[in-house]
C-alpha cells in the first residue's frame, strides 16, 4: 500500500485522527488568517463595554479592558501555533545534532550526551522548563527556549537510535567504503532515513509544546499582557473566573481543543507510516 | 613469481564485546589468515556460517581494524593508514554486499546511488557522471530508463545488478563479493553468476568470492580457500579442492553437495552443534574431526604446502 492509500484509509476509519486532522487543519488556516477573519483589532481598547457577556457583537464577549476575546482567541491561535512550532523545530535540530553525533562517534562522547540526555529526561518537564524560564527571565521567548531545550533529549534518544541501526545498513557501510565522511552519511543517509519517526515526534511534540507554553504563560512567566496569548489570557481571567465564565472558558477550551487536535494527528501519522500497526 | 596485488599478513580479528556485568567476551572471528592475491585472479573463500567470511571482507575493505597482521595492496602497506590517507586507496577495492535489500538506500534514486561514489570521489561534471552511470548500467543488463526509479521497485535480481553497477563506479581493481547470489532464486542467480564472469574478463578485475556454497565458488574462481573457525584450513585450485579435498572439513562441506555429494565418501561424523565451538587450543576442527589424534588437541596445524599450489592445515592427513 502506498503512503496515499494508507493515509485515506486510516482517515476514512479512523475517526479520531480525522478529527485531529481537521481540527489541525483549523487551527492553522485561523491562524495564518487571524488578521482576516478578525472582526476587531485585538488591542483596541473599549472601557464601557468591558466584561460583556458573549453576544453577536462579541462572539465570546469583551475582557477587563473591553476588548473582543474572540479576536484575541483568534490572533492567541496564530501566536500559540508559531511557538509551538518553533520549539519543535528548535528541539528537534538540536536533537538531530546531538543524536547524530552520539549515535556515531559513540565512546565518551556518547556517554556524555547520553548522560546529560537522562539527566534532563529523569526531572519533570514542566517543573524543569519553569525553573529554566525562571533563571533566563520572564518573556515569550524564553519560555519558548526554556521549553526547547527541555524538550530536546526526546530527539537526541530517538535520533541516536536511528543512528545506531541504520550504521549497520550495508548502504551505510558501502559508503564508508567509498571514504565517505561521517558528515555525509548523516545528511545523505541517516537523516533522510530517519525523517519519518522524527515528523512523527515533532506532530506528538506540538501538543505538548503548545501546553507548555501555555502554561507558562498562565503562570506568569510566559508571554505578558497585553499579548493576545491563551495561557496569559486565562491567567488575566482568573478574577473574572465565576461571574464572567467566558473570559477565562474560550482561551482555555482553544488551548485544549488545538492539543488534543494536535496528539489525535500525531497518533494517526504514527499508524499511517507504521505498517505493523492495528489500523494499517 | 609476481608481486601478489593484494597480501593478507597473519590477520587477525578480535570483537571485544562488553557484557550487561561490564565483563568482556572475546570472539576471535578471523586468526592468522596468510593470503596472496594475485592481479586478475578469482579466488574463492567457503565455510559455514559465522566462520569469519564477512568479518575477513570487511577487513579487507577497511570497515574494520585489524586486531593483528598487515594487509599490503600493490605493494602499500594500508594496514595502519589514517581513513584520510586511505581515502584514495578505497577506490581500488570495492566490495558487493549479500543482502540486495539493505545495500540499497530505500530514499534514494538509482542514479544518486550510482552517483554517490563518484560525488565523494571524483570532480567529475553532472553530465559526465550521468554518461558515466548509464554506461555503467549497461554493462550489468540494465538500461538508462532505470535511473529514476528508486530501489523498491526492482527485483532482488536486478538490485543487485545496480549493487554491482555501484561497485564498478570507482573503476575498482579488487571486487569482494561477498556472498552476492545467496539471497537469489537459482535461476536469477545463475544470470548473476554469468555477469560476473563476464564482467570479470571485459574489466579485467580480481575477485575474492565469498561464498557458503562451493558449487557456486567453484563456478566463479579459479582458487579456493576453505575456513573453518576464523581460520583458512585448505588453499588450493578449485578444481583440486572439489575433486580431491584433504581436509577433513572439506571432505564434510563436499559431502554436503547434493551432485557430488554420493561420490564422495564422508570422512566426518555428522556435524554435533553442542561440539561445534572452536577450540582455543590445537585444532579448531577437532571436535567434529574423525582423524583426530592427540597432537591435534595441543597443537594448532599450520597452513603448510601439501603439494605445489595446494595448501592444508592439518596433522591427520599425509602423503601416501
Ligand atoms: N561487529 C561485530 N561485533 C562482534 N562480533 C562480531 C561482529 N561481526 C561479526 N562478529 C562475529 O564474528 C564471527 C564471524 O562473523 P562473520 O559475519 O564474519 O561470519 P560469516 O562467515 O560471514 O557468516 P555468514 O555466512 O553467516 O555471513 C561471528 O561469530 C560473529 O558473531
Ligand atoms: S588437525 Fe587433526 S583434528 Fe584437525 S582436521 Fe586434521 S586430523 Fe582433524
Ligand atoms: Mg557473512
Amino acid at each position: 500500500m502506498t503512503f496515499t492509500e494508507r493515509a485515506l484509509k486510516i482517515l476514512k476509519y479512523n475517526r479520531l485522527t480525522a478529527i485531529g486532522a481537521g481540527i489541525v487543519l483549523l487551527v492553522i488556516l485561523v491562524g495564518v488568517f487571524a488578521p482576516v477573519i478578525a472582526p476587531y483589532d485585538p488591542n483596541v481598547i473599549d472601557v464601557p463595554h468591558r466584561l460583556g457577556a458573549p453576544a453577536l457583537k462579541h462572539l465570546f464577549g469583551t475582557d477587563e479592558m473591553g476588548r473582543d476575546i474572540f479576536t484575541r482567541v483568534l490572533y492567541g491561535c496564530r501566536i500559540s501555533v508559531s511557538v509551538g512550532i518553533a520549539i519543535v523545530c528548535v528541539s528537534a535540530f538540536f536533537g538531530i545534532l546531538f543524536g547524530s553525533i552520539s549515535g556515531y562517534a559513540g565512546g565518551k562522547v556518547d556517554n556524555v550526551i547520553m548522560s546529560i540526555s537522562d539527566m534532563v529526561l529523569s526531572f519533570p518537564s514542566m517543573v524543569l522548563a519553569l525553573a529554566l524560564t525562571a533563571s533566563l527571565g520572564l518573556g515569550l521567548f524564553n519560555t519558548m527556549l526554556a521549553v526547547s531545550i527541555v524538550k530536546i533529549p526526546v530527539y537526541v534518544r530517538l535520533v541516536r537510535g536511528q543512528v545506531l541501526s541504520l550504521k549497520q545498513r550495508q548502504y551505510v557501510k558501502a559508503a564508508r567504503t567509498f571514504g565517505a565522511p561521517p558528515f555525509w552519511i548523516i545528511w545523505k543517509h541517516i537523516i533522510p532515513n530517519s525523517l519519518t519517526p522524527i515528523m512523527v515526534q515533532m506532530t506528538l511534540g506540538l501538543g505538548d509544546a503548545i501546553l507548555m507554553a501555555a502554561s507558562m504563560s498562565f503562570i506568569g512567566l510566559g508571554a505578558q499582557p497585553p499579548t493576545p496569548e491563551w495561557g496569559a489570557m486565562v491567567n488575566s481571567a482568573r478574577a473574572y473566573a465565576i461571574d464572567q465564565w467566558w473570559y477565562a472558558a474560550f482561551p482555555g477550551l482553544s488551548i485544549l481543543v488545538t492539543v488534543v487536535g494536535f496528539n489525535l494527528l500525531g497518533d494517526g501519522i504514527r499508524d499511517i507510516l507504521d505498517p505493523k500497526s492495528k489500523q494499517g | 613469481m609476481t608481486l601478489p596485488l593484494l597480501r593478507l599478513e597473519n590477520v587477525d580479528k578480535v570483537f571485544v564485546k562488553k557484557t550487561m556485568m561490564g565483563k568482556k567476551s572475546y570472539i576471535h572471528a578471523v586468526r592468522g589468515i596468510t593470503l596472496d592475491i594475485q592481479r586478475g585472479e578469482a579466488l574463492g573463500i567457503v565455510g559455514e556460517s559465522g566462520c569469519g567470511k564477512s568479518t575477513l571482507a570487511s577487513l579487507i575493505i577497511r570497515l574494520e581494524t585489524l586486531t593483528r597482521g598487515k594487509i599490503i595492496l600493490d605493494g602499500t602497506d594500508v594496514t595502519s593508514l589514517k581513513e584520510k590517507d586511505l581515502r584514495p586507496l578505497r577506490r581500488f577495492v570495492q566490495i558487493v554486499f549479500q543482502d540486495p535489500y539493505s545495500s540499497l538506500s530505500p530514499r534514494m534514486t538509482v542514479e544518486e546511488i550510482l552517483t554517490e561514489p563518484l560525488k565523494i570521489m571524483t570532480k567529475l561534471s553532472k553530465a559526465e557522471m550521468h554518461a558515466k552511470v548509464t554506461a555503467l548500467l549497461e554493462l550489468v543488463g540494465m538500461n538508462a530508463s532505470c535511473l529514476d526509479r528508486y530501489p523498491h521497485e526492482f527485483s532482488g535480481g536486478q538490485r543487485q545488478r545496480i549493487s554491482i553497477a555501484r561497485a564498478l563506479t570507482t573503476e575498482p581493481e579488487i571486487l569482494i563479493l561477498d556472498e552476492p547470489t545467496s539471497a537469489l532464486d537459482v535461476s536469477v542467480q545463475a544470470q548473476v553468476l554469468n555477469l560476473l564472469n563476464d564482467l570479470r574478463q571485459k574489466l579485467h578485475l580480481t575477485y575474492i568470492f565469498i561464498s557458503h556454497n562451493l558449487a557456486v565458488v567453484k563456478y566463479i574462481s579459479d582458487r579456493t580457500a576453505v575456513m573453518y573457525a576464523g581460520q583458512i584450513v585448505e588453499l588450493g585450485p578449485s578444481e583440486k579442492i572439489m575433486l580431491e579435498p584433504l581436509h577433513p572439513y572439506t571432505r564434510e562441506l563436499i559431502a554436503a553437495l547434493p551432485a557430488v555429494g554420493k561420490k564422495l565418501k564422508p570422512l566426518t561424523k555428522a556435524a554435533d552443534m553442542t561440539e561445534n565451538v572452536a577450540q582455543e587450543r590445537g585444532c579448531p576442527y577437532q571436535n567434529r574431526c574423525p582423524l583426530v589424534d592427540l597432537r591435534c588437541k595441543s597443537e594448532r596445524p599450520p597452513l603448510a604446502q601439501f603439494e605445489p599450489g595446494h595448501f592444508l592445515a592439518c596433522w591427520g592427513v599425509t602423503k601416501s
